[in-house]
C-alpha cells in the first residue's frame, strides 16, 4: 500500500540532512544555531510532506516520480515563503537576501535528496519484482513436476481393465473373432498407459495410436452409445507430443460425456495445421459441463504440461457443444523437428 | 405354472450376452425375461415382467445398480455385478448381499446359482438391514461425485462458439448495463448473467465485490492505492486497468 505520510526512516533521513545543513549555514553566517536549525527543519519536513503526498497523486498526464520531484521543488520557495512571512515583521534587504538564498539552497538540496530517494525506490521496486517473478518460475516448476508426478503415479484404473477384460472374456468364450483384434488393442493400450519418465521420444502418432486403442475398446463395451472418429491431418503425425495428454481428454470425454448418459454420443477426435500453428480438439457430443462442475486435476495437468512443453503460448480452451457436449481445443507451436 | 424368470440389466452388450449364456449353461431351468441397458429401463422392464431374480450392474448411466435396487424395493432376489469398485465390494461383503465380480468366475457363478436355487423357495429376506445398506452405498456414491459448490466454469460466447472459462483465470467482472464484462487472461467476454447472480455463485474465497458494478479475483490484486474519501484503487498483476474500490466495500482490503 503506497504510503501518504512519511516513515520514521524518512523522518529521520531528511532530520540528519537538515541538522547538518544547519551546522553548516550557522557556521557561515553567524546567525544562532538554533534559529537557523528550526527553519532549515521546518522547510525540509515540509519538503519531506510534500514528496510523500505527491505520491499518492495518480495524474494519467505527470509520472508519479515526476510529479514528486516537482511537489518538492514548488514546496521550498513556498515553505521559506511562508516562514519568512510568519516569523520576520520588517523587510529588511540582507533579511530578504538571506532567505532568498535558503530558498535556492531548498530547492537544490530537496531535488537532489528527493531524486536519490527515487532511485532507492527504484531500485527496491525492481528487488521485489525479481522476487515475485522468481517465486512465480518456482511456481509453475513445482506445477510441472507435480504433473509428471501424477502421470507416473497415474494407474490404470481397475474398474476400466476389468470391465475391458470381462468384454474380452465374453468374446473368447462365445468364440467371437473380435477377440484378438480386442485383445491386441488392449495390449496397445496397456503398452502405452504405463509410467513413463519423459517424453524426449513421443510423438503426436504414437499419442493417436494409443487414442485410437482406448476408443476401440470403449466401443466395443458400449457399441450402440459411443461412436468416434480420429481424424488428423498426416503431416501433423510426426511432431513431438506431450504423451497422454491427448489421451487424458479422450478418456475425459468418455468418462464425463459418453458414460454417464443413457444415450450416449460420438467423440470426434480432430487436428488442424496452418501457418498460425497446429491444433487439436476432441469434441463429443455427451452429457456436457455444468457450471458448477469441479475442474479435475486432469485438464489443469493437462495445460501444465502443454505449456512446459510446446512454452507459455501454449492453450487449452473450453468449448460447448450445442444442443449438449464438450469441445477440448489444444492450440500450440509446434517444436522445431530437431 | 412354476416358471423361475429372472432379468439382466448391464450397460455393456456383450456382458449381458455372456451372463445370459452362461446362466444358460449352469441353470438350464432359469428364463431370462429381459435385458436392461440402463437403471431406468430395468425398473420398466421389472414391472413388465416381474422376475423374481434380477441381476444388476452397479454401475449403469442414469441411474445406478444401487438405486435401481431401492427402486425395486425388495420384491426380487437382487444380485449385483460389479467390476472391482472397492466400496461396493465391501459393502456386500457385510451385508452378506449376492455379488457377482467381472470378470465372472465360473465357480463363484455356480455358488451363486445354488444359493439363489435354496432361497427361491423362501419369501424374500425380510431385509430392513438391506435397506439400510443400500441407503448407505447410495449415499456414498453421492459422496463421489463431487459436491455441486461454487461456480467453476463461466459461460461465454465468444464469436460463433460458447467458451468455458474457469474461474480462476477471470481477473475481474463488470457489469454493463445488462451484461456483464468477463476480463479474463484471454481477452473479454460479455455474458448475460448479471453481476449481483455472478456474486452469489462465485467463491467468496477468492471473488469479492469492490463496487456496485465490479467483482475482482482476489488473486489478480498487486496493490491498493488508497485514495481520498474512503475509497481506494486496485492495480491488478499482468494488467494495466486500475478498478475503483468504493466506499463501502472498501473493508475487504482493511488488513492488507
Amino acid at each position: 500500500m503506497t504510503k501518504t505520510l512519511p516513515t520514521l526512516r524518512q523522518f529521520l533521513v531528511v532530520l540528519l540532512i537538515t541538522v547538518q545543513l544547519a551546522w553548516v549555514l550557522h557556521a557561515l553566517s553567524g546567525s544562532p544555531f538554533l534559529s537557523v536549525l528550526l527553519r532549515i527543519v521546518s522547510i525540509g519536513m515540509a519538503e519531506l510532506l510534500a514528496f510523500t503526498a505527491a505520491g499518492a497523486l495518480r495524474l494519467h498526464w505527470l509520472r508519479p516520480s515526476l510529479a514528486r520531484l516537482l511537489a518538492v521543488a514548488l514546496m521550498a520557495p513556498a515553505a521559506t515563503l511562508a516562514l519568512f512571512v510568519l516569523t520576520e515583521s520588517g523587510t529588511d534587504a540582507k533579511q530578504v537576501y538571506g532567505y532568498t538564498v535558503l530558498a535556492v539552497l531548498a530547492v537544490v538540496v530537496g531535488v537532489i535528496v528527493a531524486l536519490v530517494a527515487l532511485r532507492f525506490e527504484r531500485r527496491a521496486r525492481e528487488r521485489d519484482d525479481r522476487l515475485r517473478a522468481e517465486r512465480e518460475r518456482n511456481t509453475l516448476e513445482r506445477e510441472l513436476l507435480d504433473a509428471r508426478l501424477r502421470l507416473l503415479q497415474a494407474q490404470i484404473e481397475p474398474h476400466f481393465l476389468f470391465n475391458t477384460l470381462a468384454n474380452i472374456q465374453a468374446l473368447v468364450e462365445s468364440g467371437s473373432a473380435n477377440a484378438a483384434p480386442v485383445l491386441r488393442h488392449l495390449i496397445a493400450y496397456l503398452k502405452a498407459a504405463m509410467p513413463r519418465l519423459n517424453d524426449a521420444d513421443a510423438t503426436l502418432a504414437t499419442e493417436l495410436q494409443l487414442v485410437r486403442a482406448y476408443l476401440e475398446l470403449m466401443h466395443m463395451r458400449m457399441p450402440d452409445r459411443l461412436q468416434f472418429s480420429v481424424d488428423t491431418p498426416p503431416e501433423m503425425h510426426g511432431v513431438a507430443f506431450p504423451a497422454m495428454a491427448l489421451l487424458t481428454l479422450v478418456e475425459n470425454a468418455v468418462r464425463h460425456g459418453i458414460d454417464p448418459s443413457t444415450d450416449g454420443g460420438s467423440i470426434a477426435v480432430g487436428g488442424r495445421a496452418d501457418a498460425g500453428g497446429m491444433s487439436l480438439w476432441v469434441e463429443d457430443t455427451g452429457a456436457g459441463m455444468a457450471e458448477t462442475n469441479q475442474p479435475g486435476t486432469g485438464l489443469s495437468n493437462v495445460r501444465t504440461r502443454l505449456q512446459a512443453f510446446f512454452g507459455p503460448g501454449a492453450r487449452l480452451d473450453l468449448h460447448e457443444v450445442a444442443p449438449h457436449g464438450l469441445r477440448v481445443e489444444l492450440n500450440f507451436q509446434p517444436r522445431s523437428s530437431a | 405354472m412354476n416358471r423361475i424368470t429372472a432379468l439382466i440389466a448391464d450397460d455393456e452388450p456383450l456382458l449381458r450376452e455372456h451372463l445370459r449364456s452362461q446362466l444358460a449353461r449352469l441353470w438350464p431351468e432359469l428364463v431370462i425375461v429381459a435385458d436392461a441397458r440402463n437403471g431406468h429401463e430395468a425398473v420398466e422392464l421389472f414391472d413388465i415382467h416381474q422376475p423374481q431374480i434380477v441381476f444388476l450392474d452397479v454401475h449403469m448411466p442414469g441411474q445406478n445398480g444401487i438405486e435401481t435396487a431401492r427402486a425395486l424395493a425388495r420384491r426380487a432376489h437382487i444380485v449385483f455385478v460389479t467390476a472391482y469398485e472397492q466400496y461396493a465390494l465391501q459393502a456386500f461383503e457385510q451385508g452378506a448381499i449376492d455379488y457377482l465380480v467381472k470378470p465372472l468366475d465360473a465357480a463363484r457363478l455356480a455358488d451363486t446359482v445354488q444359493r439363489l436355487q435354496q432361497r427361491l423357495g423362501r419369501p424374500l429376506d425380510a431385509g430392513a438391514a438391506f435397506d439400510a445398506m443400500l441407503d448407505r452405498m447410495a449415499n456414498e456414491l453421492k459422496q463421489r461425485t463431487p459436491a455441486r459448490g461454487h461456480l467453476q466454469w463461466i459461460k461465454a460466447s465468444v464469436g460463433s462458439s460458447v467458451r468455458l472459462i474457469p474461474v480462476e483465470q477471470v481477473a475481474y467482472l463488470r457489469a454493463d448495463e445488462k451484461y456483464t464484462m468477463v476480463a479474463w487472461d484471454d481477452g473479454q467476454a460479455l455474458i448475460r448473467k448479471g453481476i449481483r447472480e455472478l456474486g452469489d455463485e462465485l467463491d467468496p474465497e477468492r471473488f469479492v465485490q469492490i463496487h456496485r458494478s465490479v467483482i475482482v479475483n482476489l488473486h489478480y490484486v498487486r496493490e491498493v492505492v488508497r485514495g481520498v474519501n474512503e475509497t481506494a484503487d486496485l492495480h491488478l498483476h499482468g494488467r494495466d486497468e486500475v478498478l475503483p474500490v468504493s466506499r463501502s466495500y472498501l473493508h475487504h482490503f482493511r488488513q492488507m
